[in-house]
């Protein structure tokens, strides 16, 4: 199967290789797979406080459409708010990359880890906010 | 028409292959273009169509793999399909392990170990050929959450197999 120049472009050159603290609160963790090909993705996403992306790795095991894919969402994101990286469609992905229709899954796959990853972040946050509340003001039905 | 019932069989996970190999040169003779050579159009199209679909069951049947994707896929779920509806989403701590495992098999990549890369192989193929029978089982008993999961495990394991295989034809080169 022939891939598109851009495909071998970041096959050969991915940008944004790499991991982030997955420890860090500012940092979102998406991990995905597609059992269609047993392909395994991870993209971390530095997040600021105020949902700004400033910084993008990923780490994909799986073909060069996997891999591509992967690597043009971390340019995509960075410098995006969350609300802004979550509207990236896997459409947008796989006509940028001119994906055939058997590689689709791939810009699927990069899609979800979008979310995954942002999703991941949200939760952190929400569970810190949580936990600083209940340090502030002890709920009633928490407490003996 | 179903890959079994070509076969005249009903869906199952297991299949007697022998009876298959035998089954499949029977009807591959009765279909064979050679015979319809001096037949009209239609009926030679006919023969080499029957001859494509004995040969598709045939390759999915006798593979104990390939068959029990089959038989998920009739029961529902498609895990080659492309649409994301039917990538069944696996465990997190499963993804897990298969990057952790990918992460380490890279490791031993660049340093071109491959008598560790085998060793990493091996203990897959054990858990792959536990995945299937599990999958096997939780079909047996129609539940295809769990089956799906299996298979999954299995499709992920074959790939990491393949890698291995992969470097090891590379190091022999």
């Amino acid at each position: 199967m022939a891939y598109s120049d851009k495909v071998i472009e970041h096959y050969e050159n991915p940008h944004n290789v790499g991991t982030l603290d997955k420890e860090d609160p500012n940092v979102g963790t998406g991990l995905v797979g597609a059992p269609a090909c047993g392909d395994v993705m991870r993209l971390q996403l530095k997040i600021s406080d105020d949902g700004m992306i400033q910084d993008a790795k990923f780490k994909t095991f799986g073909c060069g459409s996997a891999i591509a894919s992967s690597s043009l969402v971390t340019e995509w994101v960075k410098g995006k708010s969350i609300e802004d990286a979550v509207t990236i469609t896997n459409k947008e992905i796989a006509k940028e990359l001119s994906l055939p229709p058997v590689k689709i899954h791939c810009s699927v796959l990069a899609e979800d880890a979008i979310k995954a990853a942002i999703k991941d972040f949200q939760d952190k946050r929400a569970k810190r906010q949580a936990t600083a509340a209940a340090a502030v003001q002890p709920s009633p039905t928490t407490q003996p | 028409m179903t890959h079994f019932e070509v076969f005249g069989l009903a869906p199952a996970l297991d299949v007697d292959v022998k009876a298959l190999e035998q089954r499949h040169r029977e009807l591959s003779l009765e279909f064979h273009p050679d015979r319809f050579a001096q037949a009209d159009a239609r009926t030679r199209l006919s023969a080499l169509e029957k001859t494509t679909t004995l040969n598709d069951a045939f390759k999915v049947l006798r593979d104990p793999v390939k068959r029990a994707f089959y038989v998920l896929k009739l029961k529902g779920v498609d895990l080659d399909s492309e649409a994301s509806a039917a990538q069944a989403k696996m465990p997190m701590t499963f993804l897990e392990e298969v990057m952790e495992r990918r992460e380490q098999l890279e490791a031993l990549k660049a340093k071109r170990d491959v008598t560790k890369a085998r060793v990493m192989a091996d203990e897959i193929e054990k858990e792959k050929s536990s995945a299937l029978v599990l999958a096997k089982t939780a079909l047996g008993r129609d539940d295809v959450t769990e089956a799906t999961h299996q298979l999954g495990r299995v499709r992920y394991y074959s790939r990491f197999i393949e890698e291995v295989e992969a470097l090891e034809e590379e190091a022999s080169s």
